[in-house]
């Protein structure tokens, strides 16, 4: 053998060994983390189940169902559109595992795109998960994913991506963005295929609200906002001052009907539910932000967005304190509650009763893992 | 179509990769032709 075909032997073994250590942590990203079925959870179907051509593909996704004993109005939460963004998926989960609904029905998609929980962003520094400490002492680790469905899942992206429906048009990567493919398409990518399947189910079980959870970076304009479409705007109008009661600042912005693909709008338009969008402030996913890790995903303390505070470049508060993960599920929880009230004062035909989602104090003083049930 | 066609091309690439890492007499050269392989194989085989 010759003296190169030795050192080629050695590098390729390196190199073989290195994808195989990667390739095992990356395939340990597919793997769903467990949500316990709380007591008030009455069903759980497949998203495929109002769209089956879903069926076996990474798209297909959990839809908890929780159904009064009263009939009534009906709330979809839209969880996990973006799962680099951990309060808008903990805020479904901490629903699934403690809500009771005892008028109306309520459904929780938790993964609305369970793509892009199996990959996180390249040349982000983004934590592979985190973990969160329950009562008993335990602890439940969850993923940390990606804004995208996963390109091994759609690939390759165009140079552009036209939106379906308007023509809109943008960035190639923006294919696989779910909240840039509504109302979606029966015969699209996968994304807009999971748009579609989404869309179905809220014109097939006439779902009255929906609300798509978010977190935007701080120095983004719309955070710690509600963003409405025009019909659902007076219930967001009763959100915003329902939550003064709780000292949480929210703004109300209206749906721009030139901004397309997104639920706020294509919801709204395409079905006849009222569409809603709410963003709570992570630093995790900013431009200006330190050191990523578990501790800035969870903590939302970082010392260079205090700084950008102090030059006024931000378009949220931030001190030391930052922004913690139960505050920002807090918000959103708190908002979902005033939803659900709202609704019911607007619709008295239409009541929406849910008991038992955590309460803002209580997750600013116990945290989110409080709230979390012990997996069996 | 086009992923199939992108993993065709992945795949050539990877072969042809791995063709200049053996027969590349400059070590590291052929660790450069290594490094350049992992990511590829990790794309042929849908892993990332």
């Amino acid at each position: 053998m010759k003296k190169h075909h030795i050192t080629a032997l050695i590098v390729s073994v390196v190199a073989l060994l290195m994808a195989v250590t990667a390739g095992k942590a990356f395939l340990e990203h597919r793997r769903p983390e467990a949500i316990v079925r709380g007591p008030g959870v009455t069903g759980i179907r497949k998203l495929s189940s109002w769209f089956p051509t879903l069926a076996g593909s990474p798209g297909d996704t959990d839809v908890y169902i929780f159904q009064g004993e009263e009939s009534g109005g009906s709330m979809l939460i839209i969880g996990g559109t973006h799962p680099n963004e951990p309060s808008s998926f903990l805020s479904a989960v901490l629903l699934i595992e403690n809500a009771v609904v005892n008028a109306g029905t309520l459904y929780v998609i938790p993964r609305a795109n369970s793509s892009g929980f199996t990959h996180n962003d390249p040349q982000e520094g983004a934590p592979m998960g985190y973990s969160l400490t329950l009562s008993d002492g335990s602890s439940r680790y969850f993923r940390y994913g990606s804004r995208a469905t996963n390109p091994v899942h759609q690939w390759p992206d165009p140079d552009v991506y036209i939106h379906a429906t308007s023509g809109q048009t943008l960035s190639g990567n923006e294919t696989r963005n779910l909240n840039r493919g509504y109302p979606g398409r029966p015969d699209g990518t996968l994304t807009e295929r999971v748009c579609y399947g989404i869309t179905e189910l809220i014109r097939t079980e006439k779902v009255d609200i929906s609300i798509d959870l978010h977190e935007a970076s701080p120095e983004y304009p719309v955070i710690n906002a509600i963003v409405a479409h025009e019909r659902a705007m007076t219930v967001a109008s009763y959100v915003v001052l329902g939550l003064e009661m709780y000292d949480i600042n929210i703004g109300l912005e209206p749906s721009p009907k030139n901004l397309r693909g997104l639920t706020h709008r294509e919801l709204g338009d395409a079905t006849d539910t009222l569409a809603v969008l709410m963003e709570t402030a992570n630093p995790s996913q900013g431009r200006l932000r330190s050191r990523t890790g578990e501790a800035l995903v969870l903590t939302g303390k970082d010392p260079y967005y205090v700084k950008a505070q102090a030059l006024g470049r931000l378009y949220v508060p931030f001190d030391e304190t930052g922004h913690p993960i139960e505050q920002r599920v807090g918000r959103h929880l708190t908002a979902i509650g005033e939803f659900a009230f709202a609704l019911s004062m607007e619709y008295p035909d239409k009541p929406l009763e849910i008991d038992g989602i955590p309460g803002y104090d209580e997750l600013l003083e116990s945290g989110v893992g409080a709230f979390l049930l012990p997996v069996q | 179509m086009m992923t199939i066609v992108y993993l065709a091309i992945a795949a050539g690439i990877l072969a042809l990769t791995v063709w200049n890492l053996w027969t590349e007499k400059d070590w590291r050269k052929q660790a450069s032709a290594a490094m350049v392989a992992i990511p590829l194989l990790l794309r042929v085989f849908l892993v990332k």
